[in-house]
């Protein structure tokens, strides 16, 4: 599911210079030309359509007709039309299910296994990051047949007795978010995993005595020896779980269209919905200008709160 | 410490299977009801009592699966190559050399990899119909091979900082060009690291959906994902061949991941943390 | 040099980019096109390019429907031969979406189904994307074909400000019309006589329910199943007069949703859902599922329109058709429906005329032929109706359209009545049915959509 990866911030950030200097002969600004095709293009396609998108952000437009400005009454519709701040109330409940959920699952896996030595690790690794690496799409087409009113989930929950359970899971006021939460713990909870016994195995195990001989049982142990170790790996998989959840498009588009009703509308599809469907590409513009201050926020926050922890 | 080490052993592998089996269900369920007759309902849990094969004849020809599938191979291929070829080039730039504006530059860089898609879709395409670029492959290649190299930049020279200095430092004594050292050098010795951003690229490129979405209404240009999507609002009562069309558009990268999953995932694992 | 050269490189780029940036900042989007206007009267009828012509059509039609289409098209095809159809098939709610975007862009299509009302052919209208037919509709004879109203759901004003009159910008002969299909055998299981009043169709629910039926087969995934309940209720309650009105927005802000008899319909159709009339879970089930399921048995009635005729068998003796019963016997006919989708023409064609020809093609007395058996109904004056008998299923269907369209109770489709009302409306629709607003907040909801767009009007 990660398509599009975004960085791994953890650690160092800021980089450290470069170490070899140019070789003798070449010209000065040698790397601005390496670095320029590149950076054209990105300049391009990326930089001048945000520019495009405050713009447009400032206007009341159709998409056809000429626009009319309107000045900062997008933005300020983030607190008056209540499409809008349900939207965004949405991405909270899929942070919990996109990220701390899979968190969870994978520190408490990740804390079992690692006493032992697992043996075909590397065929576990394979199957545990293949929800990583399905297309949105077909994730979502291969759950909403599950979601269906006769799909397997259903099935499932009436042949161990829990037949009044049942219902169209994705059509349910209460529960279409939670389903599509749920397939997003399912797509993020491998990487966790995968990541987190990895990380588990590089903490030296002379901090796993020191603890032992102080007395502390496995709880103590967790708490004071793994996820100190794992903090790297957290502040990678927090950033990236939480952009994951906050950006959402595919799943809800294949899977919902925002629906039933609005309830499981989440900032990307109004982005959508409004730019090409209801013809307000001020508001679309507006809305997508939005979520992006917030996932900056989001990512600096984590983490600056991550590296400070560190002391 | 709970109970004996092997029952502690024989709980592990059971936690590992489980969790494995409910990592591969969706798909392999998926794939099971593409066996099954059209029009049919899949139970989810049985196999059916004869394999259709012909459902995937039926999503590739008259389902135009071919047409889709050949429009994500042009995208992605180009895409890949262009995309990590840039990458490698701007990641060697900022990884190895010094130079006026390069701190800047990365800073800007790494800007992109955060600027979620939403943002700039909207403007994007308005301004690629403008200049009557909608319903091209280049709508899709371009905006494609610009988020991913934002990425792919931070990824290689991340890489490159790490190489051992003395490399480099052999190879200049020689009297190499940056060109010779790059290419000659630095990039056999970082295959694992291209590696890895190539299959990040490809499934990232592949999979991509909103885009086509947004910038090809024209069945010839679009790729396959969103092809998929505007079929299964077609089908809704034929999930077998529904089924049929979604392994299809899933199976290449499935093969490409498990081909290389090995080195895939010791290079994110490793990449993941790098500064 | 070569120093020199890339710094410089870097310094022009910096202000290209600058100067870029700062004149992107400033244009205000998009451009003002007048209305497009009207092609001349064509000298003669019918397709005189003598040259290729690709005409690229755009519609939505599906089973039955769409292989005639595909038959007339080859048969069009045959006639003209230096004529190629390229045809676009789309599902509703794609056409919804990418129409406007396609005839606006670069390579539009040449003819295309445009959805009547503000939200689609009003837009389109406004935008100076469709061309205003009267010319052709004088040579043709398409003013003449169908009784007035039918062509003036399809008109505008030029610019786009009043719907109902002005410029024809669309025309089918074929129409739609929603209403109570049922399902014989289930009624005779259960002792009941098809209801010939308000009560007698509730009554008739309640026991289909304690009998363990499913009263309603419905299925509103889609979204759009949902306004045809609440307006096959409202039709009943509310007056023919208001509510054409309020379609057209011919009083602007006179009229308001908020009104008694809307506020009932909601409650009722709101307490049918609460009594569990309607398919189980119906808000995650979707229409073609329903409608498969009510073909093989499953549900007692299904409030649709006349397009499942195909589905369900022209001549089928396991189902009937009649309105929603009335709330007095002997009360007029009344329903929602009217002219089906019409088809424009785009004011970026290179083939007008041609496009013309097309279109007459596509309404003529062979086509009505052609898709009688479809459940499609034609509208067309003097139409032969001949070949239907009354008792079958498509008769039926045919004798409650003509009485319907006699008695001028045609209700247009709700959801037409503003930009964006089929969006307001039909999710409000999914709340009210799923119990997550009441009535009252049903009848806000729409009029406030309402209210803003009459504000809107010049």
């Amino acid at each position: 599911m990660e398509q599009g990866l975004l960085p791994p911030l953890a650690g160092r950030l800021g980089g450290k210079a470069p170490r070899s200097d140019r070789r003798p002969g070449e010209p000065r600004g040698i790397g601005l030309i390496y670095l320029a095709p590149a950076f054209v293009l990105y300049a391009a396609f990326t930089l001048v359509p945000l520019v495009h998108a405050f713009d447009l952000s400032f206007f009341q437009w159709d998409g056809i007709t000429k626009g009319t400005f309107v000045g900062l009454e997008n933005y300020r519709s983030f607190f008056t039309d209540p499409v809008i701040r349900s939207s965004y109330l949405h991405t909270l409940v899929l942070i919990v299910f996109f990220s701390f959920l899979p968190i969870s699952i994978g520190l408490f896996l990740a804390a079992l296994l690692s006493r032992i030595r697992i043996r075909g690790l590397t065929f576990f690794r394979t199957v545990l990051f293949l929800p990583v690496i399905i297309t949105n799409v077909v994730v979502a087409i291969a759950w909403a047949w599950i979601y269906a009113p006769d799909g397997p989930l259903n099935s499932i929950l009436s042949a161990i007795g829990l037949g009044e359970f049942t219902r169209a899971w994705l059509g349910d006021f209460r529960w279409a978010l939670p389903s599509v939460g749920l397939v997003g713990t399912w797509g993020e909870f491998g990487f966790c995993m995968i990541l987190f016994i990895a990380g588990v195995m590089k903490i030296p195990a002379s901090l796993y005595e020191a603890a032992r001989v102080d007395g502390a049982g496995p709880v103590r142990e967790f708490f004071a020896v793994t996820l100190p170790g794992l903090r790297n790996e957290l502040t990678v998989i927090l950033v990236l779980t939480v952009i994951d959840a906050l950006s959402t498009f595919d799943l809800i588009y294949v899977m919902t269209s925002g629906g039933p009703g609005t309830a499981t509308s989440v900032p990307a599809f109004q982005v959508y919905s409004r730019a090409f469907l209801t013809n307000q590409v001020g508001s679309a513009a507006a809305i997508g200008i939005t979520l992006m201050l917030i996932v900056f926020a989001v990512s600096f926050g984590i983490t600056r709160v991550m590296e400070r922890g560190e002391e | 410490m709970s109970g004996t080490p092997r029952t502690q052993v024989v709980i592990n592998y059971m936690l590992l299977i489980v969790f494995s089996a409910i990592a591969v269900y969706p798909l392999v369920g998926v794939v099971l009801a593409s066996l099954y007759p059209p029009e049919t309902q899949p139970s989810g849990f049985a196999l059916p009592s004869s394999f259709h094969f012909g459902n995937y004849a039926s999503a590739w020809t008259s389902g135009n699966f071919s047409m889709y599938f050949r429009s994500s191979v042009i995208v992605s291929v180009v895409v890949v190559v262009v995309s990590t070829a840039l990458s490698i080039l701007g990641g060697f730039a900022l990884g190895t050399m010094r130079f006026r504006g390069s701190k800047l530059l990365f800073y800007v860089f790494l800007l992109g990899m955060i600027i979620p898609f939403e943002a700039i879709v909207v403007p994007l395409y308005y301004d690629l119909r403008a200049l009557r670029m909608t319903n091209t492959y280049w709508a899709l290649i371009l905006p494609e091979i610009s988020g991913s190299v934002a990425f792919g930049v931070f990824w290689m020279r991340a890489f490159f900082l790490s190489a051992p200095r003395s490399l480099i430092e052999a190879a200049s004594i020689d009297g190499a060009s940056s060109w010779n050292v790059l290419w000659r050098v630095l990039v056999p010795f970082g295959r694992p690291a291209i590696l890895t951003l190539v299959v990040l690229t490809f499934s990232g490129s592949w999979s991509e959906f909103f885009l086509p979405l947004v910038m090809t209404t024209d069945p010839k240009y679009m790729t396959a994902p969103a092809a998929l999507s505007v079929f299964s609002g077609q089908h809704t009562t034929n999930v077998p061949l529904l089924s049929a069309g979604a392994v299809i558009v899933v199976l290449p990268v499935v093969i490409v991941y498990v081909f290389t999953q090995r080195e895939f995932i010791r290079g994110m694992l490793s990449g993941a943390l790098k500064g | 040099m070569v120093a020199r050269m890339v710094r410089g490189w870097f310094a022009v780029l910096t202000v290209v980019t600058a100067a870029a940036l700062a004149a992107s900042c400033s244009v205000t989007p998009g451009s003002s096109r007048g209305p497009a206007s009207a092609p001349a009267a064509p000298a003669t009828v019918g397709v005189t390019e003598t040259g290729p012509v690709t005409l690229t059509v755009w519609d939505q039609e599906s089973g039955q429907v769409s292989k005639v289409w595909d038959q007339l098209n080859a048969e069009f095809q045959q006639k003209y031969p230096n004529v190629t159809i390229k045809r676009v098939r789309r599902s509703l709610g794609d056409l919804k979406t990418s129409l406007k975007l396609a005839i606006s862009g670069p390579n539009p299509p040449d003819v295309v189904e445009a959805n009547q009302g503000w939200p689609d052919m009003g837009q389109m209208v406004k935008a100076g994307l469709l061309l205003p037919l009267d010319n052709y509709a004088k040579a043709y004879g398409w003013s003449t074909r169908v009784s007035a109203n039918v062509n003036a759901v399809s008109s505008f004003t030029p610019d786009g400000k009043q719907f109902g009159t002005g410029s024809l910008f669309g025309f089918t002969d074929k129409g739609e019309l929603i209403g109570v299909f049922y399902n014989k055998t289930k009624l005779e299981k259960l002792g009941l006589a098809v209801p010939t009043t308000f009560a007698e169709f509730e009554q008739a629910l309640a026991i289909a329910k304690q009998s363990g039926e499913v009263p309603i087969a419905f299925g509103n995934l889609d979204r759009f199943g949902g306004i045809h309940e609440f307006a096959a209720v409202q039709d009943r309650i509310a007056p023919v007069s208001y509510l054409t009105d309020f379609i057209f927005g011919r009083q602007g802000a006179n009229l308001s949703f908020d009104t008694a008899q809307n506020l009932q319909a909601a409650g009722i159709l709101q307490d049918w859902a609460r009594k569990g009339y309607f398919t189980a879970g119906f808000n995650g089930v979707g229409y073609d599922n329903t409608l498969a399921k009510f073909v093989k048995g499953e549900g007692v009635f299904m409030i649709t329109g006349n397009w499942i005729v195909a589905d369900l068998g022209q001549n089928s003796t396991d189902f009937g058709f009649i309105l929603m019963p009335p709330m007095q016997a002997g009360d007029p006919p009344v329903t929602t429906g009217g002219p089906g989708f019409p088809l424009a023409i785009t004011a970026a064609t290179k083939h007008p005329d041609a496009a013309a020809a097309y279109i007459d093609w596509m309404t003529n007395s062979h086509s009505d032929e052609l898709l009688l058996p479809t459940g499609q109904i034609p509208l067309a004056k003097g139409a032969d109706t001949s070949s239907v008998s009354p008792d079958t299923l498509l008769g039926q269907v045919r004798t409650a359209a003509d009485a319907t369209n006699r008695a001028n109770g045609l209700v247009p489709y709700e959801d037409w009545a503003t930009p964006t009302m089929y969006d307001t409306m039909s999710a409000a629709v999914q709340e009210l049915m799923g119990m997550q607003i009441t009535p009252q907040q049903f009848v806000d909801k729409n009029q406030k959509d309402y209210a803003a767009f009459q504000k809107s009007r010049p």
